[in-house]
């Protein structure tokens, strides 16, 4: 054999022996086994193959619970109660809990590995979460940056409730090498069981949105997972407060389709404050005008902050949040209650809720998902 | 140039999958020490300093934040700041910072021709602190990367 090969052979030989020693160790000393979780006290009995983090171990048995970074423990969404001492909260946990998180042994699904038997608690309804295989029906540009998809459901139904959003499953594309997953409203309405309508945003820099924006063609197949989230509409007398900009209109268009399509809660009046910056930003105009005429307890409040001249703009004029205050101090019917309703950045809700309470709105009836 | 332990680790951590999906480091080639040493040889080139066009940013993004997510005119430019659920924790483990994404371009541009890192300038909180602290403009190709021309132009004008 030449001299020359004798060295990078033996490196070789000496590297594959080592990956040889690795694999065999990792086989014995990271077998957990099965293992079993247990969830809201024995209602749900799981057995699982150990090792892996509780997210993905759920996830593999059709429980999902929701998280938006793909398990990187940098969105805080899977929280859950583990009752088995699994071992103080981990540093990557800590920015996402609240003293009262940590009393109550809430831990982020992603970050917790299942190593032994686990005893945990799940709210109920992610029990009913499925993933759904749908086809790109249509793809209708709404403004420059924002897409009205609509998805049609493979031999699926899917049953929700308006408000309630999904998680798209974003394959991998260009240059990523891993699927993400993202968190949209539904637009459709809920009556609707065959198909999801989600409105997307074009967000510079964004994984799911740049995906949707320029990758995605019809016919193209997309799984989606849900329904989830705790926004809906409560079944109160109270008039209905709603803000909205951009794609934040999804869940309102879905809340108001289908209360005027079932007549569903008859004793709310609905205002709904949509803001954008200028008539290039602004849609779904004309939707709404009929809406409002067809329907007495429906007001419609577009507004934009800077229009131009030019477009000779009859509406509100300012940012959404001054047009809200300006509304709740003289326009709004109090005689029933108020109830805010909320979708937008965080940043925006947060506006809103000053805003809201500054004119005797309660916390405790400001509604939102504030996921982004 | 030798590469203190904390630095390889920060560096591993820049890879696609670790923090973020896309990762730190776009499609450059060039190792994170270089890419750092260019950008920082750039910047005195065009006579910045790290610490104005840090501050330079974070008033970009604090006027983004008064449009509440949709776009607000700041001069000749358009700035956008929108916010995410979560944080992300910076490469070199000495920070946790807010998800967002802020973006300027110029007013009279339509955003439709606009094309990001070339005529968007698009960065968030963590891009800001690696610009400040570790003068990281991150690598070629990478969503967020910060080009020192373009900050000239939009980060230190205004």
């Amino acid at each position: 054999m030449s001299p020359i090969l004798v060295g990078p052979l033996t490196v070789a030989g000496i590297s594959t022996f080592l990956a040889l020693v690795i694999a065999i160790l990792d086989k014995f000393l990271n077998n957990y086994g099965q293992l079993k979780i247990s969830i809201n006290g024995g209602k749900k009995e799981l057995t699982v193959k150990g090792g892996s983090a509780l997210l993905g171990t759920l996830g593999a048995e059709g429980i999902f619970v929701p998280s938006a970074c793909g398990g990187r423990g940098s969105c805080g969404a899977c929280k859950c109660k583990v009752i088995t001492d699994v071992g103080p909260h981990l540093p990557t946990e800590m920015p996402y809990m609240s003293p009262r998180d940590i009393e109550d042994n809430i831990r982020l699904a992603c970050q917790i590995k299942v190593r032994k038997d686990l005893a945990i608690e799940l709210p109920e309804e992610l029990f009913s979460i499925k993933k759904f295989k749908t086809r790109v029906e249509s793809i209708k540009d709404l403004t420059y940056d924002i897409k009205e998809i609509l998805l049609s459901i493979d031999g699926q139904t899917i049953e929700f409730q308006a408000g309630q959003y999904v998680q798209l499953v974003v394959p991998p594309y260009g240059d990523m090498t891993e699927s993400a997953q993202r968190a949209y409203s539904m637009s459709s309405r809920p009556g609707d069981t065959k198909h999801v309508e989600l409105l997307v945003r074009l967000v510079p820099g964004g994984i799911a949105t740049t995906w949707v924006h320029k990758f995605l063609k019809e016919g193209d197949m997309v799984e989606v997972v849900g329904p989830f989230g705790e926004f809906r509409i409560h079944d109160t007398p109270a008039s209905m407060i709603c803000v909205a900009g951009g794609s934040g209109m999804a869940p309102f268009k879905s809340m108001l389709n289908h209360m005027h399509e079932t007549g569903a809660f008859p004793e709310k009046e609905i205002w709904y404050f949509f803001g954008a910056r200028t008539t290039k930003d602004m849609f779904y105009l004309d939707e709404m005008a009929a809406l409002s005429a067809s329907w007495p307890r429906f007001h419609f409040v577009p507004a934009l902050s800077e229009p131009k001249p030019e477009e000779n703009w009859k509406g509100e004029v300012g940012l959404i949040t001054d047009v809200l205050d300006r509304y709740l101090q003289g326009n709004v019917d109090r005689a029933k209650g108020l109830e805010g309703y909320l979708c937008g950045s965080p940043g925006m809700i947060n506006a809103c809720i000053n805003v809201m309470k500054r004119n005797g709105l309660t916390e405790d009836k400001i509604y939102f998902d504030k996921f982004a | 140039m030798k590469l203190r332990p904390a630095e390889i680790k920060a560096f591993e951590r820049m890879r696609p999958g670790v923090i973020t999906i896309q990762g730190f480091l776009g499609n450059d080639i060039r190792p994170p020490e270089e890419i750092i040493a260019e950008d920082e040889a750039e910047f005195a080139r065009l006579g910045l300093d790290f610490e104005t066009v840090a501050s330079g940013l974070e008033k970009l993004r604090a006027a983004g934040e008064r449009g509440l997510g949709e776009p607000i005119t700041l001069g000749k430019f358009l700035v956008q700041t929108g916010d995410a659920r979560g944080m992300l924790p910076c490469p070199y483990n000495d920070g946790l910072f807010h998800k967002n994404a802020v973006s300027v371009r110029a007013a009279d541009q339509s955003p439709e021709s606009c094309v990001e890192g070339e005529d968007m300038l698009v960065f968030s909180d963590l891009s800001i602190h690696l610009l400040r602290v570790h003068h990281f403009c991150q690598g070629r190709g990478s969503p967020f990367r910060l080009e020192p021309e373009l900050l000239k132009k939009m980060a230190v004008s205004e």
